[in-house]
């Protein structure tokens, strides 16, 4: 166990040995979102008694056959722009306050039937963007290494919940990087999968074709036993891929001795300058890399400025479109920062979103043609460690460039991992690219970092002081 | 692409996409319009008019190992 809070493999483990019961691991969760979340704000619904009558559900299944697999009894949050069936999916937002979904999304649906105990609705920017917000009809979600201080988001709530054990494992969505911003600030793991992978069918929508659905969690070990259960091809989302599903545990302790990295230097060391900390963390885990056995290559790419226009100026249209009727007609119910970020898309020209969708394509192209030969890319998760929350600028997309968004942009899939604390005892994060459809490959690599560098025994002293449940 | 827009200009673009808007938030729109001139500007580059915008969705096989 790591300390007090299992991951979602160990747990596994103990379950199918009948030394942890579900309805304990359930509890113990309950009992850490009562004592922790009226700091963090990482749910915005709990589900307290379907979550206990789903582990003891689990719990009569595992003792009569066994279990159905890793995540059966596994509890987990979902980000409130998931729909749920009879339970209120708000996208944090006035203008859906009163919204009961009459189905589950895809991801909901195919993590309950795997076995996942349900805790709750977890935390999100309105409508996936524009956060943290203060004039929302609930608050955002704090970070559990110093509640001063900002979660990345959008899936804000899940990267706290995950950090804080208030859940093992969760869902994020990811149009700019709304996974691993807040896997990076709350130092666990977190994957955007390539595009198609897992549907989005039943997920409230960011920007069409940058959306992507992934799971967070301590590790990137159990990030692939929540990818296993999410992936595969969906009729009911037009982007979803038709691809077999490989198995996404299969190269995991597999070592890493020969695999090639490249690592995009420019971005994080010409493009912006990330702080002190962050650039040690990076050089850091390079040497970690080269320790394993790996070959640490230069690569180079277009400016981190160019992937972060082509990427804002095809949200900015796509989110104005999505949410176009409500932009008209309720405006104003909108907090300020979707409602200034809707605006935006009055201003970009349908012939300057098209240059936008061409440049998409030569960006991907370039990206492939120095990813040949090899296995993933590195560069910064985030600037930073996590600054603190009532500090951020509204307009930030034009002041800081986005480590994650050139890999929605390409829609390349990345993991962003915990590559150690800075001088303000926050986590620093690394991002690794694979190519399209290796995630096993992202997911081995990352896997062996953190076995190697062994920042995952430390979790928020938040916790430690606890008393035990 | 200019990095300014004029008020007529700026009222005409909410207009089409059916925005009422405060002074305020007109102003502040003016104000970060700089910003959106220079993405627009970075995204065109030097192409052939034969270049198309890429997929919405799925892989080609040269993007798959």
């Amino acid at each position: 166990m790591t300390g007090q809070i299992p991951t979602i493999a160990e747990a596994a483990r103990q379950i199918a040995a009948k030394r942890l019961s579900p309805v304990e691991l359930t509890r113990a969760c309950l009992d850490r979102v009562h004592k922790l979340d009226n700091q963090l704000h990482a749910f915005i619904r709990l589900t307290e008694e379907r979550a206990l009558a789903e582990a003891r559900a689990a719990e009569r299944a595992i003792m009569a056959d066994g279990p159905s697999g890793p995540l059966h009894g596994i509890p987990i949050g979902l980000k409130d722009i998931v729909d749920t069936k009879g339970i209120p999916t708000t996208c944090q937002s006035k203008i859906l306050a009163g919204n009961v979904p009459g189905a589950d999304a895809a991801c909901a649906e195919k993590l309950a039937a795997a076995g996942t105990v349900l805790i709750g609705k977890t935390t999100t920017h309105e409508f996936a963007d524009g956060g943290p917000s203060f004039d929302l009809p609930w608050p955002p979600a704090r970070n559990p290494w110093n509640t001063d201080h900002f979660t990345a988001g959008s899936s804000s709530g899940t990267g706290a919940g995950v950090a804080a054990g208030l859940i093992l494992g969760g869902i994020g969505t990811d149009t700019g990087g709304s996974i691993r911003g807040p896997a990076a600030l709350c130092g666990i793991a977190g994957i955007k999968p390539t595009y198609g992978l897992v549907s989005r069918a039943g997920v409230a929508p960011a920007a069409f074709t940058l959306d992507h659905i992934g799971p967070m969690a301590w590790t990137a070990e159990d990030c692939a036993l929540m990818l296993q259960a999410l992936a595969g091809h969906d009729p009911r989302d037009p982007a979803s891929a038709s691809r077999p599903v490989p198995d996404y545990s299969a190269l995991i302790g597999g070592g890493i001795k020969g695999l090639k990295i490249g690592v995009i230097h420019h971005f994080h060391e010409v493009d912006y300058q990330v702080s002190a900390g962050t650039r040690r963390g990076i050089d850091d885990a390079i040497a970690t890399f080269r320790d394993l056995g790996a070959e640490v290559r230069e690569v180079k790419l277009s400016p981190l400025q160019d992937w972060m226009a082509c990427g804002s100026l095809i949200s900015m249209v796509e989110r104005a479109a999505a949410y176009e009727e409500w932009a008209r007609t309720r405006l104003g119910d909108f907090g300020e920062r979707v409602r200034s970020r809707l605006m935006l898309g009055a201003l970009v020209s349908g012939v300057d979103y098209v240059q936008a969708l061409r440049r998409r394509r030569e960006l991907r192209a370039e990206l492939q043609a120095a990813m040949a030969g090899l296995d993933v890319v590195l560069t910064a998760a985030q600037p930073s460690e996590a600054p603190k929350i009532d500090t951020l600028p509204k307009w930030d997309v034009f002041e800081t460039p986005s480590f994650t968004m050139p890999f929605n942009v390409a829609g390349y899939p990345a993991i962003s991992v915990c590559s150690g604390f800075g001088a303000g005892g926050l986590p620093l994060a690394i991002q690794l690219i694979g190519k399209p459809f290796q995630e096993p490959t992202v997911l081995r690599i990352a896997d062996a970092f953190e076995k190697a560098a062994d920042f995952r025994s430390k979790r928020p002293a938040m916790i430690a002081a606890l008393a035990p449940a | 692409m200019p990095s300014e827009i004029s008020d007529e200009a700026l009222d005409f673009l909410l207009a089409r996409a059916g925005l009422s808007l405060s002074n305020a938030q007109k102003a502040e729109l003016k104000g970060i319009y700089a910003g959106i001139a220079q993405m627009a500007e970075r995204v065109r580059k030097p192409r052939g008019r034969m270049a198309e915008p890429a997929l919405t969705y799925g892989f080609a096989e040269e993007d798959l190992p």
